[in-house]
């Protein structure tokens, strides 16, 4: 804890008038630090009625007199500037996830590192990714090569893929998230074309690169080499000006056949009513605003998401303790939360704070999950879940 | 059918003692569900962790010595073409070590074998073999695939058979010398772990705690859509269209 050290005698002198002989100060300006001064006869004159014999203020605010505040200087408007790096020293390539083509939070922490490297020489940063991604520019990208998404599942093929690119460009290093899809691709990689892979980087710059190995009781330290993987939660996202995301051509690659061996990869589909909670990716959640527990479920079941609820529905025996979402329940991992009838106690909301999106229907407006939530709907949730099977189930019919 | 298990040199992660590494176990759990006779595969200095396995249901142990530090890949790769299995089994990392997680794909490459990551189920019909692979989310991926192929496994994988000391007792183990493989590289500097903090939300270094429980409970983005008092049917559609919107939802079969 430390704090700047004020100097009231330069903060005055600051306020002197000049051109008097005795010492002057002006009052009326607004302080360089901590709160506006109120000035109370200013704020007095300003409310006062004109044209009445005796006084009469109008203390609601609405007369806004000549005097009312002193006037700030209006901050100029400024176009949002882009960062662009036109003839890049060298290029940082990225692979992110990016899965439906939107950025994780783990990728965005990797182009923030990529960022940090690049920036270290001039150089610049590339992102490969296999269909569109979008807001890369203020992810801090400055290149990017969209190659067409292969049909099968198979990351062999996104492999031969990312070989090819790897030896047409030539990347100082190739950065992959250390996730499920992430790490096994970039194993893959190191795999095929031999080159040294640093596994689950937490800390990465130019110089040095740090990884826990033995347990995590060793710390193993090194230059990195040309391809990394980044452990989750190690490092910040780019906060910095947006940078330009130009879309590079492919460039052309012979496409890689999938090993001959492998004859189908399918997806399954997810069973969310039998997900835990801290591995489902859509939850809906009931609180005391829900009293039909036969409704609720259908729905979760309509929507297709995981059920879950607030401390509580569990606590009266309404939902089991395995579905209590919050601090004493599950920390949720969710892209997207539905909070039927809950108000959003602080130990519920910490629950829900990694969640991406959250939706609240309350009746009370002033509610902190109103103020959490990305859509809001002051109503009872007891009538809202009956129009939304409703309208899902119209929905399937046409 | 024949299943090799690739058990590595793991050590507890409290007590620091040999101990084999849970998903090798489990990785064994799911071999013996496809064949009767399950061997494991061990090259490294001492085989003092992976003769562990030996108690949950592994019946025989392939040892190669090699050097502390040298290359296990080419005394596997020669193991591996002398015991001929259909299928290899590894967990997820070593139990011990650098923990990379290379090794399985750096043999895959060199048998030019398939590999699968991350399965929680097996099944085999007709030389086919069928993967069930675990994706985040709980998300899971079915993968059919011609034998031989490099399998490995999940922590989510059914739970590894308990330990049986009779059974430990009676497991063979077979010591051979493997091939020396020197590493190429310098070992890394290697130092006492220190636990970094995890960078959760944007919550500045020294503010206040009102500000990093707003940090941590609230959304970064700036406040969102309220409807006041809709009708059920506008506040259901409203719903609807958010959670197409922001991608959660698949866009409406009629359009």
């Amino acid at each position: 804890m430390s704090r700047t050290r004020r100097d009231p005698r330069e903060e005055r002198e600051v306020r002197r008038l000049a051109g008097s002989a005795r010492p002057r100060w002006r009052l009326d300006l607004p302080p360089s630090v901590g709160r506006l001064r109120r000035d109370p006869r200013r704020e007095a004159e300003a409310a006062r009625v004109p044209g009445a014999a005796r006084l009469r203020l109008d203390r609601s605010g609405r007369a806004a007199g000549p005097l009312a505040a002193p006037p700030l200087a209006a901050e100029p408007l400024v176009a949002p500037t882009i960062r662009i790096i036109e003839a890049p020293a060298f290029l940082i390539a990225v692979v992110p996830d990016a899965p439906g083509g939107r950025l994780t939070p783990l990728d965005r922490q990797l182009l923030g590192t990529a960022r940090l490297l690049a920036d270290a020489g001039g150089g610049a940063v590339l992102t490969l990714t296999f269909g569109a991604v979008d807001g890369l520019g203020t992810a801090g990208v400055d290149r990017t090569v969209a190659l067409t998404a292969p049909a099968s599942g198979d990351p062999a093929m996104r492999m031969g893929a990312l070989a090819a690119l790897f030896a047409a460009l030539q990347p100082r290093h190739m950065l992959f998230p250390e996730s499920a899809a992430g790490g096994d691709l970039a194993r893959r990689l190191a795999a095929r074309i031999g080159e040294t892979l640093f596994t689950g980087a937490e800390s990465l710059t130019a110089r040095l690169a740090t990884r826990p190995a033995g347990n995590r009781h060793v710390e193993q330290r090194t230059a990195p080499p040309r391809l990394v993987t980044l452990a989750p939660d190690a490092q910040l996202p780019h906060t910095g000006p947006a940078h330009e995301a130009r879309r590079l051509e492919p460039p052309e690659i012979a496409p890689t056949p999938a090993h001959e061996a492998i004859l189908s990869v399918e997806d399954l589909p997810v069973a969310a009513d039998a997900l835990p909670l801290a591995e489902a990716d859509f939850v809906v959640s009931a609180g005391s605003g829900v009293t039909d527990f036969e409704l609720f479920r259908e729905l979760a079941r309509a929507l297709g998401a995981t059920p879950g609820a607030s401390r509580m529905v569990c606590d009266a025996g309404l939902m089991p303790r395995a579905a209590q979402v919050g601090a004493s329940g599950t920390v949720l991992e969710a892209a997207c939360y539905l909070a039927l009838g809950i108000s959003g106690a602080p130990q519920h909301l910490q629950g829900v704070a990694r969640c991406e999106h959250v939706v609240a229907v309350n009746t009370d407006l002033h509610a902190a999950m109103v103020e959490r939530a990305g859509l809001a709907i002051i109503a009872d949730a007891q009538q809202v879940m009956p129009a939304l099977i409703a309208a899902l189930k119209a929905e399937g019919r046409q | 059918m024949k299943t090799l298990v690739l058990l590595s040199d793991a050590r507890h992660p409290v007590s620091g003692r040999p101990a084999p590494a849970p998903t090798e176990l489990q990785a064994i759990n799911l071999a013996r569900s496809l064949a009767d006779e399950v061997t494991g595969l061990h090259a490294g200095p001492d085989a003092e962790a992976a003769r562990g396995a030996l108690g949950h249901g592994l019946a025989r142990l392939e040892h190669r010595k090699i050097l502390a530090g040298h290359d296990p890949l080419p005394s596997l790769v020669a193991a591996i073409g002398t015991e001929a299995p259909d299928l290899v089994l590894a967990g997820r990392r070593a139990g011990a070590g650098d923990q990379t997680g290379l090794l399985p794909y750096r043999l895959a490459e060199a048998l030019g074998w398939p590999i699968v990551a991350d399965a929680v189920a097996l099944a085999v019909e007709g030389g086919v073999l069928e993967v069930i692979q675990a994706l985040p989310k709980g998300a899971r991926r079915r993968w059919r695939l011609r034998l031989p192929a490099v399998v490995t496994v999940h922590p989510a994988a059914p739970a590894a058979a308990s330990f049986a000391l009779g059974a430990a007792r009676e497991g063979q183990v077979e010591t051979a010398i493997g091939i020396p493989a020197p590493p190429d590289e310098p070992a890394m500097e290697e130092r006492p772990y220190r636990p970094r903090p995890r960078l959760i939300a944007s919550a500045a270094a020294g503010a206040g705690a009102a500000e990093r429980l707003r940090a941590a409970t609230q959304a970064a983005g700036p406040g969102g859509r309220v409807m006041v008092d809709p009708s059920p049917e506008e506040a259901a559609q409203a719903i609807l269209n958010h959670l197409r919107a922001i991608g959660i939802l698949k866009p409406a079969a009629g359009g």
